[in-house]
């Protein structure tokens, strides 16, 4: 008796341990689906298994676009609503298209391309359509998010009052001065360094990048400015406290299938102005055979009240990356500081009249 | 309504991404009262980036001629498309609307640049070689 | 008659065994070293690699010479090298030659390393800074410190470029021990060092990257070009793995360090 009871329970619980394993992986890889929330992955019963490099790792080669119409912040209008419905999607791709459709006829619209904050719209640019490089030119990773920023509010968190401080005494400072000398002028003008490489924010057009894996290393190489992120992942400590980088410190380690990418050590200067102990956590898993989950946490108790998260696809295309060399044919910048000492010039005569 | 959302949408990701174009002050180096238009041939495509540079040759009203370079963009997506350095030869026939820039160089922005027929340079009007909605 | 048989088959045996044991110390020197091999079965060269020699300043043997800039004295003089060009010779056409010269007496002015520009190929590997080789099946990815310069070698079937770029168009393969890379479509604006030596847009490089030992690479470069040489001309040098801890490269972002240089003149004078 009682050794058909004892029996009688360890064969229920043999059935039913891995019945509750399933049951919380389904769980998991539904919550993770409905994250992603893209026109093509479905919920999976079971989380889809990532083809694997030689030496046994999750394999994210491949060239990828995050080239998206998804702002960062989600729009006022829709404040609380974090996904569109299929339905409304379709409604967003049918406007992308047709938007396309008019600038292809009418050229672009006019916008503030001064490099001064807060200046009128003008039409002073070349038309981005007539060189492939209007976002819906290029593969655009879908889905159904209103923000990057997930969660209800789907915008940057609030500065601290010190940053708040901060800032306005930077931009204070720099009013009246945009075009003095080049340390004047943004680090992507000068072809520095620019706010799509850690985290990986989507660019305006070339918003591509390529992945090459080997053992121990996952190098990120996005296309602007040919900026290459190789993240360790040995689980080595990060460079001491008196080396900051541009891009920070990257080091990186494997939980599962998601490669975990913990970023420190940047300057108070990219990708978020004013922000002076950055720390920034990515995560990237395959979701599908064309698919990356991106995830990120943005935190610097310094400058945010609060840490904030992203979220986006990354897809596959079937183009290459090629050389954007930047630097060395960056006649813009030069002509852009003779242009503004023209200016002064011209402004300093009529003063004297 | 909804439409004004969408629209707001994509004028904030036009925003949040602004410090992401390379916009070194188009307005310090142009001058927004000068718009022209020229007309001329082709010597040379600089497929350079940040930005190309359309090299080419005017013939002035006095039957000089005068050699302007005009900003154009990044050549990096016209590769994806198909295109190669060879796609915008020498001696092609060329219209541009601009601006000049401020120092009154030689050196414009080209906001349009068209063949001398009317034809796109690098697209048909209607056809267009990307993947613009595949999921 | 059958013992005869079985004694001359064991006695030529042994005269097998023992020619080829006299044979085996000789076969063994001229074996190439045999790296350990990728999980993919491929002689694997991933690791930090650095070039030790002076060929950034002259690819040629040369002794050592008072630098450019006298407030920088003994810091920044040209230091003596051997040279890695085979046979020490670099075979300009006579209307080339002097190009050469002047490009030498103004190296300053027209360097384009002075002014942080992408280095291209070959000059990216002896560069005085380190470089990571990233090895994967289907690509192998160089990145140098150097300008954050970087390039990713197809090593599928050749493809072309569209255009020219800095760092050029790599197309590589396996050669035994040996990733052989053939770089095409190089801008003509790249020197091979600071001594004016220089290149058209017709450049043809091969590259080999020969495992020598557990921390050496051996790097030979064949050069062909021409409108500028009268015959293709080779160098050679070896690498060294960069073997301490935690090894990495870092941020050598040098746009900004030549700016004052490049824009100083464009700056706004300080009203007085």
């Amino acid at each position: 008796m009682h050794r058909s009871l004892a029996s009688t329970i360890v064969f229920a619980a043999a059935i039913a341990v891995p019945l509750i394993a399933q049951t919380s992986a389904a769980g998991q890889a539904q919550s993770v689906a409905a994250k992603a929330a893209t026109a093509k992955t479905r919920p999976a019963a079971k989380a889809w298994a990532p083809p694997l490099t030689p030496d046994g790792k999750p394999d994210l080669q491949g060239v990828w676009t995050n080239n998206t119409v998804t702002p960062l912040e989600r729009p006022k209008g829709l404040a609380g609503k974090e996904f569109y419905t299929e339905a409304e999607l379709k409604d967003v791709q049918k406007q992308e298209r047709e938007r396309l459709a008019v600038i292809e006829e009418k050229g672009q619209p006019p916008a503030n391309h001064s490099g001064v904050e807060g200046a009128d719209a003008d039409d002073v640019h070349y038309d981005f359509s007539q060189f492939g490089l209007d976002r819906a030119q290029a593969k655009l990773a879908w889905n159904r998010r209103t923000s990057i920023i997930v969660g209800t509010e789907g915008t940057i968190p609030p500065l601290t009052p010190d940053a708040r401080k901060r800032l306005a005494e930077m931009r204070a400072k720099a009013k009246g001065h945009e075009f003095d000398g080049p340390e004047n002028l943004n680090l992507g003008t000068r072809c520095i360094a620019r706010v799509n490489v850690a985290p990986l924010l989507p660019s305006a057009y070339n918003s591509n990048l390529q992945i090459v894996q080997s053992p121990g290393y996952v190098a990120i190489e996005t296309e602007m400015i040919h900026d290459v992120r190789i993240i360790p992942t040995d689980g080595r400590a990060h460079l001491p406290g008196s080396i900051h980088q541009w891009y920070g410190d990257s080091v990186g380690h494997w939980e599962g299938n998601t490669l975990v990418i913990d970023t420190t050590n940047y300057t108070d200067q990219n990708p978020f102005k004013g922000a002076q102990n950055l720390h920034v956590i990515e995560r990237l898993s395959r979701a599908d055979q064309d698919t990356i989950l991106y995830q990120f946490t943005v935190e610097d108790p310094g400058m945010w009240t609060k840490p904030w998260s992203g979220e986006l696809p990354i897809t596959r295309i079937s183009g290459q990356i090629y050389e954007y060399a930047c630097h060395e044919a960056n006649y813009g910048l030069a002509d852009t500081l003779r242009g503004a000492r023209v200016a002064e010039a011209e402004a300093a005569k009529k003063s004297v009249k | 309504m909804r439409t004004k959302l969408f629209l707001l949408g994509g004028l904030l990701l036009a925003t949040a991404a602004a410090s992401a174009w390379a916009h070194h002050g188009f307005a310090a180096e142009f001058e927004q009262t000068r718009p022209l238009k020229l007309k001329g041939t082709v010597t040379k495509w600089e497929v350079t980036n940040p930005h190309s540079w359309i090299h080419m040759d005017v013939k002035g009203e006095d039957g000089k001629v005068v050699a302007w370079m005009i900003e154009g963009g990044s050549p990096n997506n016209l590769y994806r498309l198909g295109f190669t350095k060879d796609s915008l030869p020498p001696g092609s026939e060329i219209v541009v609307e601009g601006y000049q820039a401020k120092d009154l160089s030689t050196v414009a922005v080209g906001k349009s640049v068209t063949f001398a027929d009317g034809r796109k340079l690098f697209f048909s009007s209607q056809a267009r070689e990307s993947e613009p909605d595949k999921k | 008659m059958r013992n005869w048989l079985r004694d001359s088959m064991v006695a030529g045996i042994a005269v097998l065994c023992v020619l080829s044991l006299a044979a085996a110390p000789s076969v063994a020197q001229v074996l190439p070293y045999r790296t350990p091999r990728t999980a993919d079965g491929k002689p694997n060269l991933s690791g930090i690699w650095q070039a030790l020699n002076t060929a950034d300043w002259d690819l040629q043997g040369h002794a050592a010479a008072t630098g450019p800039v006298a407030s920088l004295g003994a810091v920044f003089a040209k230091p003596p090298g051997l040279g890695v060009v085979e046979g020490d010779e670099i075979p300009y056409l006579p209307a080339m030659a002097a190009k050469k010269k002047e490009n030498q007496a103004n190296w300053t002015k027209l360097d384009p390393e002075v002014k942080c520009y992408l280095p291209g190929v070959p000059r990216a590997t002896y560069l005085p800074y380190p470089f990571q080789i990233v090895q994967s099946q289907n690509n192998v990815l160089i990145s140098y410190e150097y300008a954050g310069a970087v390039r990713i070698i197809n090593m599928g079937a050749p493809t072309k470029a569209p255009a020219d770029s800095w760092m050029g168009w790599s197309n590589g393969h396996w050669e035994g021990e040996t990733l052989v890379v053939d770089v095409t479509s190089q801008m003509e604006d790249t020197w091979f060092d600071r001594s004016g030596n220089f290149h058209s847009d017709a450049l043809h490089v091969v590259e080999r990257y020969t495992p020598r030992s557990a921390d050496t690479l051996t790097y030979e470069a064949t050069i062909e070009d021409p409108k500028v040489f009268s015959r293709p001309w080779k160098i050679s040098m070896p690498l060294y793995r960069r073997v301490e801890k935690n090894a990495r490269l870092l941020e050598y972002k040098c746009p900004e360090f030549a700016e004052e240089l490049l824009y100083g003149p464009l700056r706004k004078k300080a009203s007085n």
